[in-house]
């Protein structure tokens, strides 16, 4: 666009009616409740920052864990672990699920894999492990906390954890060390796809609640500059 | 098998088998040959009687024999067996064994008849020696495993009771595995046979977990029997028993979550029902052992220590995996340095040095157990947390009421072993207490404080020994050990004396016990200002007397803070005398100085002191002066920062001695400070900060008598004496033709800075535009130099001088401290008229009277004269006899010789004379110039020096045939050849010129030279083509002076050296190194460096 000096009193002029109009733009008008965007966004930011913080997490459990477990071709099958909570889903499954599902879903396995990880760092035999473990452990619980908050500002209620099904860390002579270390492998395994898995879900549910902010832009542009 | 002679082996039959050996090998194949024959024919006799007896024992009690049916004889044919002893005993029986008791030891006979045919009869010799002795097969009672340790426990039953003796058996048990039943393991296991049936016991532990592979175990013995003379044999192996693991579904790693030594070799198994297609410990790969279907296993050897989390063994299976976790580690090290001690005797606290780590770490860490002796208590000590700079572990165990003595054990135990480690202590020793905490400090009075502190701890039957460092600002630091009873309620106080009054200290504390073990740590550091005391002393005090005489003034210095005992609030000062008393009061602190207006009668001066408190003593001073005799000022240089001044004991002196000083440039009353010395000293060093260098001070020396001070003596010194700082000023007083008197004035103290040690005065002939004075220490020997040590003397006359001569004069002070600056003057003396005038007429009277005294002398001598210088010469042209032919005399003008005709002389004298003439007209050479100016002046001895050289009219027109010459080798062609040729001359061009010009030096002018036309004509060429032309032909030289430097015979350089008188070429020839050395080369570097350089010019 080109503008001359001609134009300063045009657009003076243009700038006060936009600010005139700004009370009557919606997106602009909701001071009280901003809606569930910001906390959408938040959430999906904790998931990636979570991401890159298991990151870490991992590269040193595993080599706690010794080899084979921190080499990085090793892909052991899934054993024992079945209590974990599987985030691998189908996609047709997944496109197929609503939001609320979506996120009951998540809200239900971060639940269960917060409450593994407790057990996880409850048997580290390191102090700076477990230093690692509970900071990332208190990062998981802010992640809940999102997502409830989440669900609370789309209403939809919290899933209830039926009684006796609470996951709880049976340490104990029937689970071998070689199997625990297994089982801590496909914790953190599970857990860093879950993390994906819910960057994905936040994204699509930020890009669906995203308000029509289009229409101040387009207000501007109808004065004709 | 043993073998039973049989009875019909008679001894005739018996053939003696060694004897046939020995013979020949002929006899022995034929008695080989018979015996086969007789054999035989045995066999077909047996055959008809009950043959091959042979007897057994299981038990040493009963013999089993049996015998061989007679080819004849049925089923049911009945047999008398009948042993030959005492009783003989016979058996009748239908069958061909029989059960006997034991036979004592020795033969028996044997006879085994048919009853039916009693032909058919056999004898048998039996003996125990031909028994043998078979076990019953034993029989595992029981085969069980433990799989956790993969250990095998076998059970069985000895059966001893059968055996009548003592016996010593030896098992056998073999322990085969896999369903090929391969050999793992045979081992011996001794026990005895006590007459009882036995259960024996045996475990074994595999190094393959069992679970891996099916085991089979059996048993065989072996009676060992030493009283049995007869033939023993091991029994039956016992019935195979296994044991086998039944498998899950899933595949599984054995051993599970090991603990084992380092170092030590384990196997690992995979029971799986897929192929197992690797295995690997950590990140090492393993071969694979097969075992029965797809079981496979791993040998570790050495294994290392392990990691915390253990270290990983896994077996990859097809779509699966399957491992364990193995942990290496030490068994626990013995506990070092177990040191118990307490704090506060209410609790001990035992630590230790683990040692070496185990390398085990959470549940498998080590756990410590503290166990006391006397009261059985004990306290246990787990460590999960793995925290490398923790290296020391400790305990705490309540202490029980009266027990002192106790004694310690700490066991340490770990999956891999334990170890333990003991301390007797009497726990009262060993006290180590807490670090004093709240401590006070609480004014007594100006020099005690009262300290208490908080010890925790129930000392009430010990003492305790504490440390008390007190820390004065600016003074030593300074301890104190104390010894205090214990109490229970942890309080503690103690007075500390001895300290100064208003002074700050610093204290802190520590304590032990007086059983020395350890000091607490020091308590935090209490700071306490301790209260005021009255002065100790009355201030240091001096006086007086105004310049005028009318008022008194009295000084005092302010209290030295160990002195003053507080803050000095004022002073009092009174003046006291027979008649009167003076007093100022409330003179304020900061006020060291009262003046009081006095008769001049003897006062007594008393100054004090106040603080807070009170009053110091008086220090009192009198004002009388007593009258010295006269005191002569001395002088004093000092050193460094101070001034030493001594003085002679004098025993009349009572009091002290009084220094005072003062600036000597100051005003009366002169005094800066003073300082008191006891009577006894005979030096003091005096120092202050207010002292300068190259000021100067007075010093007075005071003796005090009676309370009166006389005057000793009076010093004017410095402290270090500098140069003046200015010169002196000086003006001449009177100036004669050959005289100058100086007179100077003296330098102020305060710009002199030193002691005047004396001047020094320089002169010299000098204008005052000129400025050779400068260097007037450099020694220059055209400068007079005097030096005034005499500082008195003010004036100074200076003789010996020229007249009417400009002088040049300078004056400077010196003192030890250094040369002042320096002032100067320019004085020109007067003329000399009467010297100038007796000057000129002695040597004109002296040549008047020699002129006349010569002039009577000839003209007395005129004839004698005559004769002598001028006689008569007859003429030779009278004389016919020498008639020269003319003109051979006009031709050459050179003297002949004389023709000796007959010729009469008569009174004919020849004088023969030295041509004056120069050869060169015997040359053929003629210059068109003859003679040159320079030449004449330069003249060389050698008269053929005219030879040479002319100097050159113009040349400039010679072309340069080279061209490719600078523009300005032109002009160097007449300047100077040595310069010329080695810079300019082409090397290739001065190699060939070198024969022919002989190089040198050629004139430019262009010599007429007949002789030799040819020869230049050759010649003019090859100059050109150098762009030099030669002025002259060498040979011309040659032939005129063969001897001369410029001979073909010297080198180009030195020939070419001839002194040009070339204009042009003056200025090279100019520097005297080249006149000095004329072989020098060094005219022809200069040379190219200033043509190189012209163009950059």
């Amino acid at each position: 666009m080109d503008l001359r000096a001609g134009d300063s009193w045009g657009m003076l002029a243009c700038l006060c009616t936009v600010l005139w109009h700004l009370p009557a733009v919606p997106a602009l008008n909701r001071t009280g409740d901003p809606g569930p965007g910001p906390s959408i966004q938040k959430t999906y930011d904790l998931t990636r920052y979570l991401e890159h913080q298991l990151r870490s997490l991992a590269g040193t459990y595993l080599n706690y864990l010794g080899p084979p477990f921190n080499e990085p071709d090793f892909n052991p099958p899934r054993l024992g672990a079945d209590t974990l909570p599987r985030a691998t889903v189908n996609l047709e499954v997944w496109r197929s699920l609503n939001d609320k599902l979506r996120l009951t879903q998540n809200y239900e396995a971060y639940s269960h894999l917060l409450c593994y990880l407790r057990g996880l760092n409850r048997q580290a035999a390191t102090a700076e492990l477990r230093h690692s473990l509970a900071h990332f452990c208190t990062s998981l619980q802010g992640l809940l906390g999102s997502i409830a908050g989440v669900m609370a500002t789309l209403g939809y209620p919290l899933p209830q954890p039926l009684p006796g099904t609470e996951p709880t860390w049976t340490p104990g002579p029937a689970h071998s060390d070689f199997l625990q270390k297994m089982d801590d492998f496909w914790l953190l395994k599970e857990l860093q796809t879950w993390l994906w898995r819910s960057a994905k879900d936040f994204n699509r549910l930020k890009k669906k609640m995203q308000p029509p902010a289009a229409a101040v832009t387009l207000h501007l542009e109808a004065h004709g500059f | 098998m043993m073998d039973i002679y049989l009875p019909l082996k008679r001894p005739s039959w018996l053939v003696d088998n060694k004897r046939m050996r020995t013979t020949s090998d002929f006899q022995w194949l034929l008695s080989t040959f018979v015996l086969l024959y007789l054999m035989n024919h045995v066999n077909s006799q047996r055959k008809e009687t009950p043959y091959d007896l042979k007897c057994t024992t299981n038990n040493l009690q009963k013999w089993d024999c049996s015998w061989k049916a007679p080819s004849g004889a049925s089923r049911g044919t009945l047999y008398e067996f009948c042993i030959d002893d005492r009783s003989h005993s016979c058996y009748h029986l239908a069958r061909t064994n029989i059960e006997i008791p034991a036979l004592s030891p020795g033969d028996h006979e044997i006879t085994i008849s048919l009853q039916d045919a009693g032909s058919s009869t056999s004898k048998f010799i039996l003996n125990e020696k031909n028994i043998s002795l078979i076990p019953d097969t034993p029989e595992i009672l029981n085969l069980s495993a433990d799989f956790s340790t993969s250990t095998l426990h076998v059970k069985w039953n000895d059966k001893g009771s059968v055996f009548p003796r003592h016996s010593n058996v030896i098992w056998e048990i073999k322990i085969l595995w896999k369903k090929s039943m391969e050999l793992v393991k045979l081992v011996t296991h001794n026990t005895t046979l006590n007459g009882k049936d036995t259960v024996h016991h045996w475990s074994w532990v595999s190094d393959l977990p069992l679970e891996c592979a099916i085991h089979y175990v059996g048993i065989r013995c072996y009676v060992d029997n030493l009283l049995f003379s007869g033939h023993k044999e091991w029994s039956d192996w016992s019935p195979l028993k296994n044991i086998s693991w039944t498998p899950d579904s899933q595949p599984k790693v054995f051993p599970q979550d090991k603990v084992i030594l380092v170092g030590s070799n384990i196997t690992f198994c995979c029971v799986s029902q897929e192929k197992v297609l690797s295995a690997q410990i950590g990140s090492t790969y393993c071969p694979l052992i097969h075992l029965d279907g797809e079981n496979v296993a791993i040998k570790v050897h050495n294994i290392s220590v392990s990691e915390n989390s253990g270290t990983n063994v896994v077996f990859m299976i097809e779509d699966n995996v399957c491992g364990t976790v193995v942990f290496a580690g030490y068994p626990p090290d013995t506990p070092k340095k177990l040191n118990c001690e307490t704090h506060d005797l209410k609790e001990i606290i035992c630590s230790w040095d683990p040692g070496r780590s185990t390398g085990l770490v959470g549940p498998r860490n080590t756990s410590y157990k503290l166990f006391e002796g006397f009261s059985g208590k004990y306290v246990r000590f787990k460590k999960v947390d793995v925290s490398a700079n923790e290296s020391y572990h400790q305990l705490l165990l309540q202490m029980v009421p009266n027990q002192e003595i106790y004694n310690f054990t700490l066991y340490a135990r770990n999956p891999l072993g334990r170890s333990e480690s003991t301390i007797l202590v009497n726990i009262t020793e060993k006290v180590y207490p807490y670090t004093p905490t709240s401590l006070k400090v609480k004014d007594i009075n100006s020099t005690a404080v009262i300290l208490s502190w908080h010890l925790p701890g129930s000392f009430g039957k010990i003492n305790l020994l504490c440390q008390i460092e007190i820390n004065k600002i600016n003074s030593v630091q300074e301890s104190r050990n104390v010894t205090i009873k214990g109490v229970e309620n942890s309080s503690y106080r103690i007075a500390v004396g001895k300290l100064n009054p208003y002074t700050v200290y610093t204290f802190r504390i520590c304590c032990s016990t007086e059983t020395f073990w350890k000091w607490s740590k020091w308590s935090n550091k209490k700071q306490h200002l301790t209260t005021e005391a009255i002065p100790s002393n009355g201030p240091d005090t001096w006086r007086e007397w105004s310049s005028d005489g009318k008022n008194l003034i009295i000084y005092w210095k302010p209290l030295p803070i160990s002195e003053a005992n507080g803050k000095i609030l004022s002073y009092n000062v009174s003046c006291s005398s027979d008649e009167e008393t003076q007093s100022l009061s409330e003179i304020l602190d900061p006020q060291h100085k009262a003046e009081i207006q006095l008769n001049k009668n003897d006062y007594i001066i008393s100054v004090v002191a106040k603080n807070s408190v009170g009053a110091s003593p008086p220090s009192k001073i009198a004002s009388m002066e007593i009258p010295h005799d006269d005191v002569k000022t001395e002088q004093a240089v000092g050193m460094g920062k101070g001034i030493l001044l001594t003085w002679h004991h004098n025993p009349n002196m009572t009091c002290d001695y009084v220094i005072k000083w003062c600036n000597s440039s100051r005003s009366e009353p002169c005094l800066m400070d003073w300082r008191k010395v006891p009577s006894n000293s005979t030096e003091a060093l005096i120092e202050s900060d207010q002292f300068r260098p190259g000021v100067r001070y007075k010093f007075f020396l005071y003796g005090c008598r009676n309370q009166g001070y006389q005057l000793l003596r009076s010093i004017i010194g410095y402290i270090k004496e500098l140069a003046p700082t200015v010169a002196p000023n000086f003006t001449v007083e009177d100036t004669s033709a050959d005289s100058i008197l100086v007179k100077w004035e003296d330098i102020p103290v305060e710009e002199l800075r030193g002691f005047l040690r004396g001047y020094l005065f320089y002169f010299e002939k000098g204008e005052r535009d000129t400025s050779k004075m400068r260097g007037l220490e450099s020694g220059r020997s055209d400068i007079k130099v005097k030096n005034i040590t005499d500082i008195s003397q003010k004036t100074l006359r200076i003789a010996d001088l020229q007249g009417k001569t400009s002088y040049h004069l300078v004056l400077q002070a010196y003192t030890d401290g250094g040369l002042g600056p320096e002032k100067s003057m320019f004085v020109v003396t007067k003329e000399n008229s009467v010297g100038l005038i007796i000057a000129i007429l002695i040597p004109v009277a002296v040549a008047v009277i020699v002129g006349v005294v010569t002039s009577i002398l000839c003209y007395r001598k005129r004839e004698w004269i005559k004769e002598t210088f001028y006689p008569d010469i007859p003429n030779p042209e009278n004389c016919k006899a020498l008639q020269f032919q003319k003109s051979v005399c006009e031709g050459s003008g050179a003297l002949k010789t004389l023709e000796m005709n007959p010729c009469t002389p008569n009174n004919v004298e020849v004088l023969e004379t030295r041509s004056t003439f120069p050869k060169i007209e015997d040359t053929e050479i003629i210059s068109p110039v003859a003679e040159c100016p320079e030449d004449s002046s330069d003249a060389e001895p050698e008269n053929h020096v005219v030879v040479s050289y002319c100097p050159p009219i113009i040349e400039e027109e010679i072309p340069n045939p080279g061209g490719d010459e600078a523009g300005g080798t032109s002009q160097v062609i007449y300047i100077d050849v040595q310069s010329m040729y080695q810079p300019q001359a082409r090397p290739e061009e001065e190699q060939e010129k070198d024969p022919v010009g002989g190089a040198g030096y050629k004139p430019q002018m262009h010599l007429p030279i007949n002789s030799t036309v040819e020869d230049i004509a050759a010649e003019g060429d090859l100059d050109k083509t150098a762009g030099y032309r030669p002025q002259a032909n060498v040979n011309t030289w040659h032939l005129v002076s063969p001897d001369s430097p410029r001979s073909t015979d010297s080198n180009s350089e030195i020939v070419s050296f001839g002194s040009p008188c070339s204009i042009n070429s003056r200025q090279f020839l100019i520097p005297p190194k080249d006149e000095d050395s004329p072989q020098s080369s060094g005219g022809g570097w200069s040379f190219t460096n200033f043509f190189q350089n012209k163009p950059n010019d």
